[in-house]
């Protein structure tokens, strides 16, 4: 039975490290004024406490009142450590990242039974799956095999956008027409025409699937994009996704994070887009390219009538 | 008086290095003290609270004091 002056033991940790670290603060200020300079080397408190467990198994200490007996006696040490070691001991940045198990579907006591077993976020859970299988998973941790399942299921990578990356700013092209003059509206040209009504992807595959569904998604880009950012989720830095522009692998320029970017060939005229993912699923896309001549052809006079064909 | 517990081990390590003269300097400190702790709830943030005991003597009322030892050491430049 859990008492209410009882905390838990990370929150009783967390505000001892907490005030250890105002020390340490304190001592570096002190010492651009002070010839000296004292760091705290390490802190040994034996503290007397009533053990407590609460309604969902999390542990619990009360600090012993005054003559109270029967008080456990529990030594906690803390030590400065160096870079090095903290990164040797913890687990990356980068894997702390992935969704939390509560993202998952899967319920606290669930997450409590696989945090006992060392799984607190997807991507750990992809790897003892990968490498224990899920059901060793669920007979250790005792959670169900379908709801362990499911969770693995729900939490598979996804492509979310592909776009160019952001521009950096640039002077208007001279080509543009003035502000004042309405932009006239003219058919699309071919079939990359110009953006507002959108056109079927190309696949200029021979052979290809040209049956493919019109409702594929049409990215269109500039005739100077050099590169596509593509961004997904829950794909850890192991399983980079590869893309191909008409069945031609790109490469990655950039890979940070949910982000990579890759490098658009040179003379690149659009084509279909596709980004396979591990698991064999791919992401198909129309990739069009909207050249300056069209703009030009339709716009080459900015003070010609509307309506005046070329 | 409960003080942060931060307040009072910043005291104890000023007063061992105020100790340090130009023939003297200390290096390394091992101090272990007894400490009446606690723990309360401030803007919503736990925070422990640590001062000196009240008294040496054994008192039914008092708080239970918790051995504690602290190590310091210079800094070399």
């Amino acid at each position: 039975m859990a008492n209410e002056n009882a905390f838990s033991v990370e929150d009783f940790l967390n505000a001892i490290t907490t005030q250890l670290d105002r020390v340490q603060d304190a001592l570096r200020l002190k010492a651009v004024n002070r010839p000296l300079t004292y760091a705290l080397k390490d802190l040994q408190l034996e503290l007397k406490v009533f053990v407590d467990l609460d309604a969902t198994g999390n542990v619990r200490f009360r600090p012993a009142g005054p003559n109270e007996a029967g008080a456990s006696s529990v030594q906690l040490a803390f030590t400065t450590i160096t870079r090095p070691m903290i990164e040797e001991n913890t687990i990356s940045l980068a894997s702390t990242r992935s969704a939390p198990l509560g993202e998952l579907g899967l319920s606290g006591e669930e997450q409590q039974r696989l945090e006992r077993v060392g799984v607190r976020n997807l991507a750990q859970l992809n790897a003892l799956n990968a490498t224990a299988g899920a059901k060793t998973i669920s007979r250790l941790s005792d959670v169900s095999l379908d709801r362990l399942r499911t969770a693995l299921s729900s939490g598979q990578p996804n492509i979310r956008v592909v776009k160019p990356p952001a521009p950096p700013v640039q002077p208007p092209p001279q080509t543009m027409p003035p502000r004042s003059m309405p932009p006239p509206s003219r058919p699309p040209r071919g079939q990359f025409g110009l953006p507002g009504r959108p056109s079927p992807a190309v696949d200029v595959r021979p052979g290809g699937d040209r049956g493919q569904t019109p409702e594929r998604p049409i990215l269109r880009v500039g005739p100077d994009a050099r590169r596509l950012a593509i961004i997904s989720s829950d794909i850890d830095s192991a399983a980079r996704p590869e893309v191909r522009l008409n069945d031609e692998p790109l490469t990655i320029a950039v890979s940070a994070g949910d982000e990579i970017q890759v490098e658009l060939p040179q003379s690149h005229t659009g084509g279909t887009l596709e980004v396979r993912l591990d698991d064999g699923r791919v992401y198909s896309y129309g990739l069009a390219v909207d050249r300056d001549e069209d703009i030009r052809t339709t716009d080459s006079d900015g003070w010609a009538p509307i309506g005046d064909d070329e | 008086m409960w003080r942060p517990l931060s307040d009072t081990l910043l005291s104890l390590i000023g007063a061992v290095s105020q100790e340090s003269t130009p023939d003297l300097v200390i290096t390394e400190a091992d101090i272990q003290i007894p400490l009446e702790l606690s723990a309360t709830v401030h803007r919503g943030q736990l925070m422990i609270l640590g001062s000196a005991p009240h008294s040496r003597w054994k008192a039914g009322f008092l708080p239970q004091t918790h051995p504690t030892r602290l190590s310091i050491r210079l800094l070399d430049e």
